[in-house]
């Protein structure tokens, strides 16, 4: 089943049987199972990854089908993390999901997070973000923030020391004034995308790129090249 | 940083400001320059950004700001040979 399964994806030189060998044998943490997570959750599902725990507390709501995958009306109710399990386990019976109905704080997080080779960021606010980059550097692992808002979206992957972090670009970042954000439907699924694409290129030991940015209305894609800043009380040098 | 404004408008320097994301679909260009002068920060900066693209007025308090690759509070200094980046604010939602 496993081979056939990815046949095509193996033939990509970039991953190969090696590469796809390695996906399998690696375990994603996914935080948080809305608008971006459960579209990375149903990529990195289909793709290989051997072990994916997908945490979340909330619950599907009528406002959250527009910018989900996976989620049907039925649903509505439902803890998100546990749906994306039963659904996305029988996508792929290779892979080993996991649904975790728990709100992440800074108390359970490194209960959480302790053998993750990754973890991708499905949250939906920068205090949670900054949480999980504290953590990620302190435990050396690997991530990848998203976000989306409108018709834009930003991708970065976290290689701690090694990268800028998340606190090395949001040092000055004011808390949002509104709870609700406008989404495009599409967006979502179009940044979770490229976040699991950063997240495969980190698997298989490729160096990711800086902060990308995509603004779909405006058919503009960047990509800001950031320095670490030596003084980040996150991952600075001292 | 300590602030040293000569507010001496007469010599201004030419600044070039890369912008990014919609900033470049708003001003049409990848580049922008503009006056700065002796002991202007990034403040200073993103205020004459703004002045030329009010449409960005809301992003005023908000924007990403790098300085030779770095990001950086906006009371920093800016010289001429600096690298500066303006791009829109940190996206949040999931």
């Amino acid at each position: 089943m496993g081979k056939d399964r990815y046949r095509r994806q193996i033939l990509v030189k970039e991953v190969g049987q090696k590469g796809q060998k390695t996906l399998a044998s690696k375990h994603a943490i996914l935080i948080g199972g809305g608008g971006l997570g459960s579209n990375s959750a149903n990529l990195l599902v289909r793709m290989g990854i051997g072990h994916i725990d997908i945490i979340d507390y909330d619950t599907i709501d009528k406002t959250n089908l527009h910018r989900t995958s996976v989620f049907s009306e039925q649903d509505i109710g439902k803890n998100k993390a546990l749906v994306l399990e039963k659904r996305l386990q029988s996508v792929n019976t290779d892979v080993q999901v996991k649904g975790i109905n728990k709100k992440v704080t800074s108390k359970n997080i490194e209960s959480l997070i302790h053998n993750a080779d990754v973890i991708i960021d499905g949250t939906d606010n920068i205090p949670l973000r900054l949480l999980i980059n504290e953590k990620a550097i302190k435990h050396k692992i690997p991530w990848v923030y998203a976000g989306v808002y409108e018709t834009v979206g930003m991708v970065m992957a976290i290689l701690p020391k090694k990268t800028a972090c998340f606190h090395c670009i949001t040092p000055t970042i004011p808390a949002p004034k509104t709870t609700e954000i406008p989404v495009l439907g599409s967006l979502p699924a179009t940044i979770a995308a490229i976040q699991c694409n950063e997240v495969i290129k980190i698997l298989l030991g490729k160096q990711p790129a800086g902060l990308l940015i995509y603004d779909v209305w405006n058919q503009c894609f960047d990509i800001l090249d950031i320095k670490r800043n030596p003084c980040c009380p996150i991952c600075g040098k001292k | 940083m300590e602030k040293n404004k000569t507010n001496d408008w007469t010599n201004p320097m030419k600044i070039i400001v890369k912008v990014f994301g919609r900033y470049k679909d708003i001003s049409g260009k990848e580049t922008i320059q503009l006056d700065i002068i002796d002991g202007n920060t990034l403040q200073d900066v993103i205020n004459a950004f703004v002045k030329q693209y009010p449409a960005l007025q809301k992003d005023k308090n908000r924007m990403m700001v790098t300085k030779n690759k770095m990001f950086a509070s906006f009371d920093t200094i800016v010289t001429q040979e600096d690298e500066i980046t303006l791009s829109p604010p940190v996206v949040s939602g999931g």
